[in-house]
């Protein structure tokens, strides 16, 4: 595992987690899973293995049903609402459907996350421009939602999700309405982000770039997880591969 | 550059109901609020015309023209039995001889004794403008046990006038919390409503981060806009017919309605309608959502 930004607690502690949705059957079960600092994490599995559900405990989006989910050393489940919030406001989330705001253009859909922080317009203004560049968007900043193609979208809540440097990077398939090019432009925009200290979990089905970058596969099956390649990522690393 | 609302406030028609909401409660308010400072106005220039003092008049002869000479006096003392034991009546002194000659000389000279003359005894009441008395009452028992006594009638009828201008003004007060209280239920559905409509985005935002507060102040600022635009509107729409009102006590009624120019601080009480409206509905608002976020997770 990658552990070249080590802080001193774990970003997010897994013990005996298992979750479902209402009175259903358990989609994950008795999970134990612990993401260091500056760690980086492809999770994988079939569909309905319950990569999302596992995503959401991360971002907060539902509490487990059994288990306790610790985040950057608290527990979730006794946060308070401001704690939550603060919390929030570490983690990027780059959503399968994009959840971009339809009434907002590709300029203001970017700036949400560092308005919601209190930031200066002047400098949301700059960073978003600068970061709207470099996912290859600088002609749409103005264009809403419905104006731009699937890949464009993605990239615009990729963009989102990581314009406030989260600590905890979570993506979901992020990489799945793009070609394998930008796939890895993207992939390198994330792992630009991992050198500086974010920890980095997402959910794909591309092998391509699994393969690609060898990071630890968090692979989930029948609600259990299992790490393949731990010994490889550690590897990869210290030789010192990056983008 | 203008920052925009995170929530898609213009995608959701209900938030135009508050700026009805607000325009047809500020256009009531305004009218019933105009309402009690006229009546308000009046009653004060009702309360100069009895300030100070009032008579009781007993005559001295009755009314086939015979003297009352014997019974003038056991006549004056119960009235003034009657009149000092009212709430209200500071004194109660007769006239004497010297005052009336005062009180006549401008109609008959400095020089006529009106002891002579069959003029009635008139009693000199020094009422409290403060704590009027129940003149009515007076009236009555002075009616039962000095059946000729004269107690000053269009003061009663003021006094009786003022009473009920009182609770006129009671009454529009009780319709005007009755407003408020609509107008904060109102917006209080509209606001809840609301927040269903924009569940999804509130909630993408909520996993962004942002807290309670900056969710609730959206919604607030949004509610404020909206029911200040419809209740500037409602005040605009109460001016002429306020004018037209005014207008038609002056011409129906003379003087006697004093208070249809309204003073500049009842206007300013006037034009703030808005503005309450305004925080009504934000504080409404603030207090909705500030709830309801809290029983999600």
């Amino acid at each position: 595992m990658f552990e070249g930004n080590k802080l001193s607690s774990p970003i997010a502690e897994f013990n005996g987690v298992s979750f479902r949705y209402g009175t259903g059957t358990d989609i994950l079960k008795d999970i134990q899973l612990t993401l260091d600092p500056g760690s980086f994490h492809f999770m994988t599995g079939e569909s309905g293995a319950g990569k999302t559900s596992l995503l959401g405990l991360l971002y907060m989006n539902h509490l487990p049903t059994k288990g306790r989910v610790r985040l950057f050393g608290k527990a979730v489940d006794t946060l308070s609402r401001a704690d939550k919030a603060q919390i929030r406001r570490q983690i990027g989330v780059v959503f399968q459907d994009y959840r971009l705001l339809s009434h907002l253009n590709a300029f203001d859909n970017v700036a949400l996350p560092l308005r919601i922080a209190g930031v200066k317009e002047t400098e949301i203004k700059r960073h978003v421009s600068e970061l709207l560049a470099w996912v290859g968007l600088e002609k749409q900043i103005k264009a809403f939602p419905d104006e731009l193609s699937g890949g464009e979208k993605q990239r615009i809540a990729i963009a989102r999700a990581v314009i406030n440097r989260p600590q905890l990077l979570i993506a979901d398939e992020p990489t799945g309405n793009v070609d394998d090019a930008m796939a890895k432009r993207l992939l390198y925009l994330f792992l630009e982000l991992n050198k500086l200290g974010t920890t980095i979990v997402i959910a794909t089905h591309n092998q391509n770039l699994i393969k690609h970058f060898g990071f630890v596969q968090l692979h989930l099956s029948h609600g259990h997880i299992q790490y393949i390649n731990q010994e490889k990522q550690s590897k990869h690393f210290q030789q010192g591969e990056t983008a | 550059m203008r920052k925009p609302s995170d929530i898609p406030f213009v995608q959701d028609s209900s938030c135009f109901f508050v700026a009805w909401i607000g325009m047809l409660m500020v256009f009531l308010a305004t009218l019933t609020c105009a309402l009690a400072m006229i009546t308000y106005s009046s009653v004060q220039s009702w309360h100069k015309d009895i300030a100070g003092s009032l008579t009781v008049q007993i005559p001295s002869y009755d009314k086939e023209g015979n003297s009352r000479k014997d019974v003038l006096q056991s006549d004056i003392e119960t009235a003034l039995t009657i009149i000092r034991s009212s709430d209200g009546v500071i004194g109660a002194n007769p006239l004497n001889d010297n005052q009336m000659d005062q009180l006549m000389a401008p109609w008959l000279g400095d020089h006529v004794v009106t002891s002579e003359l069959p003029l009635p005894k008139i009693i000199d009441v020094v009422i409290d403008t403060e704590n009027l008395p129940d003149l009515a009452q007076i009236k009555a028992d002075l009616a039962e046990q000095v059946p000729l006594a004269v107690l000053d009638s269009h003061r009663v009828a003021l006094a009786d006038l003022i009473k009920l201008a009182h609770n006129i003004i009671k009454l529009i007060g009780g319709i005007l919390i009755l407003l408020l209280i609509s107008m904060a239920f109102s917006i209080m559905f509209v606001t809840k409503s609301g927040l269903k409509v924009h569940h999804a985005t509130i909630a993408l935002i909520h996993m962004m981060g942002a807290g309670d507060f900056y969710i609730t102040r959206q919604f607030a600022n949004r509610s404020f806009k909206i029911a200040f635009i419809g209740s500037f509107i409602g005040f605009l729409l109460a001016l002429p017919i306020m004018m037209m009102f005014a207008y038609y006590l002056n011409n129906l009624t003379g003087s006697f309605i004093l208070g249809t120019a309204l003073t500049h601080q009842q206007w300013g009480i006037l034009a703030s309608l808005p503005f309450i409206s305004g925080i009504l509905a934000y504080l409404t608002a603030f207090k909705t959502v500030l709830t309801e976020l809290k029983r999600s997770l």
